[in-house]
C-alpha cells in the first residue's frame, strides 16, 4: 500500500477547472517531484492534498486513510505537514519561536530539545541565528527555517512547494542536498518544482504536470532521459 | 542638508499645530495656571497666568528645539541651523495664529459663538495683556529664542563630551526618567518587578479610601473601560481581528443584568451574582454566535461586519418593536446593585473595589491565555492565518475562543456599568464606546496589559482632571490618534514585539519570551 495515494481528483476555483483528474501515488521512504510550468496545477495539487482547498471529486489517501475532506490543521496530526510556497515564515517572530511553533502539534513537550537539536544540527546557520527575527534572514536561510520548522512537526510525510524559488544556485544546491539528508532519516517527501533539473536529480520518481493533467510518469532517471521533458523543462535541445 | 532642513521644519510644523490646538480647547490656560502656581510667577491678565504662559511656551518650545538638535548632532552650526527653522515655523504659526484671534477680536466678532474657549479674556490672556503687534511678537520670538536655546542645550548635553560632569549628571536623570531604561532594569531583575506590582496593588487597593465619591465614581469609569480594554487587546492585539462592533458585548452585558434584576419592563428581580454570571455568559455565546458567521472573513471585512453588528444592537435596544422586551429609547431603570452577606454595595467605594477585582481576574486571565497555547497559537494566526493552519492550529475554533472571551469582558463591563448607574438606555451603547476602547488600546499601546490601563486612564481619566476638554473630546481624540502615530506609533507603553516591529533599529535582536526559555531548560 502507498503511503499516499491520490486518486483522480478535480479541483475547481470558482468555474475554473484547475485539476483535471490527477492520480500518483508516494511510497514510504520515496522522494516524488511534481514538475511542470506555471499555472500546470503543481500548487493546486500539493494544496488539495494538504487540506487547504478540497477537491470537488476524486480522494485522498494518506497510509490507508482517506483524509479528502480532512482540515488542514488536522494533517499535522496524522503526520504530514506543509513547506509552504514563498516560504511562508512567521517574518516578525524569531527563528526560535518559528521553530516552537512548528511544534505546536506535539503533544509531549519532552521532544522538543531533541528536536530542536536535530534540525540546529542540520542547519547550523539557524542555530546561530535562533533569537534573530525570520523576516530579516537571507532567502536562503528562510528556506532553511521554513523546512526545519516542518520537521519540528515529526512528519512521516513532508509536502515542499517549490523550495527553490528566489534563491541563488548555489543555494539551492545547498536546500536540495538536506531534503536528501532528510528523506534518508526516514520523511517521505513530495516536492513540488518548476526547476525541473534539480529536482529530478536528487527524485526517485517524478510526474509532469500540464495544464491540470499529468502527461508523463516515470522514474527520475527516465524522465531526465525523456525527450519531450528535455526539451521543455530541462532547456536541452 | 536640506533633509535636514525639512525635517526639523516638519517637526516644527507638527508642534506649532499641537501648540494652537491646545489654545483651541484652552488647554494652555490650565497648564499656564498649574506652571504660574508652581512657580510662583506674576500675571498680569485676570483669566490666566501669563507668566506662566510664557514658561509654557518656553518649555515646548525647548523640546522642540532639542527635538530639532537630534538631526544632526555633530556640528554645532547644524544644531544651530536646525533650531532656528524649527523655531521660525513653529513662531510664525501660533504669532500668526495669535495675530489672527487677536485681530478678530479686535475687529468686535464674537468667535465664542464658534470656539468655546475663545472669549474676550481668553484672547487678552493669549497676547499677555498686551496689544496685538506685542503679543504675536512676544509669542514668535519666545519660540525662536528658546528653540535655539533647547537645540544648544541638548548639543551641549548629549553631544559635547566637555559637558564633564553637568553631561554626566545629565545623562543619569535622562537614562532614568526615559521609560524604557525602567522596562530594562525591570526585565534585568525579576524580583524588583514582583515588588513593584505589589507596590502598585497595594497603592490601587488604598486608593478607594482615600478618594471622595466623585473621584471613586470617575475612577471606576476608568476601571470599567481598563476591563474592555482588556477584552479587545485579546480580540485585536493578541488575536489580530479588527472587532469595530464591541459595544454590542456591552450592551448585552448591561441589558442582561437590567432586565433580570429591574422590576421593568420585565417582571424578574433576581439577585446580582448570578444574573452577573448569567450576564458574561450570555455575552460570550453572542461572541459566539457572532462569531460562527464572520469569522471566515479577513481583515477589513471583519471590521465592517462587526461595526454593523454594533449598530444592529443598538437599533434593536432603542425600537419601538423591542421596547415592551427592552424598554425602548427609555432603557431599563432601578437595576439591582450586589450585596454580600446582607450588606448592600452599592456605592462608589464597593463599586470601585469590585471593578478591581474584575480588572485583577482579567490581567490573570489574559497573562495565563497569553503563555498557553492558546497564546501561542493567537500569535501565529495574527502573523499568518494560512501558515497557522499547516502547523496544525485550528484557526476557527481560537478566533471564536478569541472573540467569546473579548465579549465576556465586554459584558462583565456592562454589568457593572449598568448595576453602578441603576439605569442603561440606548444612548450609553453608542459606536462612541467601541471607538473609544479601540483608541485606548492604539494610545496605550497593542498587546500590553501595561499599556491598556495607561490608555485608558489617558482616555477616560483625563478628561475627568480636564473638565475643559470635554466638548472636544471627539477632537482631542482625533488629534491624540494622529499625534501618537506620528510620534509614537507603538503605544504609550507597548509590547516588546509591537516596539520592536515599528522601529527599525529594534529589529536585529529581540530577547527570547520568558516562558520559552524555560521550557526549553
Amino acid at each position: 500500500m502507498a503511503m499516499l495515494e491520490v486518486k483522480d481528483i478535480h479541483t475547481y476555483y470558482g468555474n475554473i477547472h484547475a485539476l483535471k483528474g490527477i492520480s500518483l501515488t508516494v511510497e514510504e521512504n520515496e522522494i516524488v517531484t511534481l514538475i511542470g510550468g506555471n499555472g500546470a496545477g503543481k500548487t493546486t495539487t500539493l494544496r488539495t492534498i494538504s487540506g487547504l482547498i478540497h477537491p470537488r471529486s476524486g480522494e485522498v489517501f494518506f497510509e490507508g486513510e482517506k483524509i479528502t475532506e480532512t482540515p488542514a490543521h488536522e494533517l499535522v496530526y496524522k503526520g504530514i505537514t506543509m513547506v509552504p510556497e514563498g516560504r511562508g515564515i512567521f517574518a516578525r517572530l524569531t527563528v526560535f519561536e518559528n521553530l516552537d511553533m512548528g511544534a505546536y502539534s506535539q503533544p509531549d513537550r519532552s521532544n522538543f530539545n531533541d528536536d530542536l537539536e536535530r534540525v540546529f544540527q542540520l542547519f547550523p546557520r539557524l542555530k546561530e541565528r535562533r533569537s534573530q527575527v525570520a523576516g530579516t534572514l537571507s532567502g536562503g536561510e528562510q528556506q532553511m527555517l521554513a523546512t526545519a520548522r516542518a520537521l519540528m512537526a515529526r512528519p512521516r510525510l513532508m509536502l515542499m512547494d517549490e523550495p527553490s524559488m528566489g534563491l541563488a544556485p548555489i543555494l539551492v544546491e545547498s536546500v536540495f542536498e538536506t531534503i536528501v539528508e532528510i528523506n534518508k532519516s526516514g520523511t517521505t517527501i513530495l516536492l513540488v518544482e518548476q526547476n525541473a533539473m534539480v529536482a529530478l536529480s536528487v527524485a526517485d520518481r517524478g510526474y509532469v504536470l500540464q495544464t491540470g493533467e499529468i502527461v508523463l510518469r516515470d522514474t527520475a532517471e527516465n524522465l531526465r532521459q525523456n525527450e519531450m521533458v528535455q526539451k521543455a523543462y530541462l532547456g536541452i535541445e | 542638508m536640506r533633509d535636514q532642513l525639512k525635517a526639523s521644519a516638519r517637526s516644527g510644523l507638527i508642534f506649532g499645530v499641537v501648540i494652537i490646538f491646545l489654545m483651541l480647547f484652552g488647554l494652555t490656560k490650565t497648564l499656564s495656571d498649574i506652571l504660574g502656581e508652581l512657580f510662583n510667577l506674576q500675571s498680569i491678565t485676570r483669566t490666566g497666568n501669563s507668566g506662566g504662559l510664557m514658561l509654557l511656551f518656553a518649555l515646548l518650545a525647548w523640546w522642540a528645539g532639542s527635538r530639532a538638535a537630534k538631526e544632526d548632532k555633530e556640528n554645532w552650526k547644524a544644531v544651530l541651523r536646525n533650531g532656528a527653522v524649527s523655531g521660525l515655523v513653529i513662531g510664525s504659526i501660533t504669532a500668526l495664529f495669535t495675530f489672527l484671534v487677536g485681530s478678530l477680536d479686535g475687529a468686535d466678532i464674537e468667535m465664542r459663538t464658534y470656539l468655546a474657549q475663545l472669549d474676550r479674556p481668553s484672547v487678552q490672556f493669549l497676547l499677555y495683556g498686551r496689544s496685538i503687534i506685542a503679543g504675536a511678537l512676544m509669542t514668535f520670538f519666545i519660540f525662536l529664542i528658546f528653540n535655539l536655546v533647547g537645540a544648544l542645550a541638548s548639543y551641549i548635553l548629549e553631544t559635547r563630551h566637555a559637558g564633564g560632569y553637568l553631561q554626566k549628571k545629565y545623562l543619569q536623570i535622562k537614562d532614568r526618567i526615559s521609560g524604557t531604561s525602567i522596562v530594562v532594569r525591570y526585565k534585568e531583575h525579576p524580583q524588583s518587578k514582583w515588588i513593584g506590582y505589589g507596590i502598585l496593588l497595594a497603592g490601587t487597593l488604598l486608593m478607594p479610601q482615600f478618594l471622595g465619591k466623585y473621584w471613586n465614581y470617575a475612577m471606576g469609569t476608568v476601571g470599567i473601560y481598563v476591563i474592555m480594554g482588556l477584552g479587545l487587546n485579546i480580540v485585536v492585539g493578541l488575536a489580530g481581528l479588527l472587532d469595530l462592533g464591541y459595544v454590542a458585548f456591552f450592551a448585552i452585558g448591561a441589558y442582561t443584568v437590567g432586565l433580570l434584576t429591574a422590576p421593568a419592563p420585565i417582571p424578574i428581580q433576581w439577585s446580582f451574582w448570578p444574573v452577573l454570571v448569567i450576564s458574561i455568559l450570555l455575552a460570550a455565546f453572542a461572541g459566539i454566535l457572532l462569531g460562527i458567521p464572520v469569522l471566515r472573513m479577513r481583515g477589513d471585512y471583519l471590521a465592517i461586519v462587526t461595526l454593523g453588528f454594533g449598530e444592529i444592537i443598538r437599533v434593536l435596544i432603542r425600537s419601538d418593536m423591542m421596547s415592551p422586551y427592552l424598554g425602548g429609547p427609555q432603557g431599563v431603570r432601578d437595576i439591582g446593585g450586589p450585596s454580600l452577606f446582607g450588606i448592600s454595595l452599592s456605592n462608589e467605594r464597593a463599586y470601585l473595589y469590585l471593578i478591581i477585582l474584575g480588572i485583577l481576574l482579567a490581567i490573570l486571565l489574559t497573562n495565563f491565555l497569553q503563555k498557553s497555547r492558546v497564546g501561542r497559537a493567537w500569535m501565529a494566526m495574527r502573523e499568518d492565518e494560512t501558515v497557522a493552519q499547516a502547523m496544525g492550529i485550528n484557526t476557527l475554533y481560537y478566533k471564536l475562543m478569541a472573540f467569546a472571551t473579548g465579549a465576556a469582558f465586554a459584558g462583565f463591563g456592562g454589568v457593572l456599568f449598568a448595576a453602578r448607574n441603576q439605569y442603561t438606555g440606548p444612548a450609553d451603547h453608542t459606536l462612541m464606546v467601541s471607538i473609544n476602547v479601540l483608541s485606548l488600546l492604539i494610545v496605550g499601546g497593542m498587546g500590553s496589559i501595561p499599556g491598556v490601563m495607561i490608555g485608558a486612564f489617558v482616555l477616560k481619566g483625563l478628561p475627568e482632571v480636564l473638565r475643559e476638554l470635554d466638548i472636544y473630546r471627539l477632537l482631542v481624540f482625533g488629534a491624540l490618534l494622529v499625534i501618537m502615530m506620528i510620534i509614537r506609533p507603538e503605544g504609550i507603553w507597548p509590547a516588546p514585539r509591537r516596539r520592536m516591529e515599528l522601529h527599525e533599529s529594534g529589529l536585529e535582536e529581540i530577547p527570547p519570551d520568558e516562558s520559552l526559555i524555560g521550557e526549553e531548560g
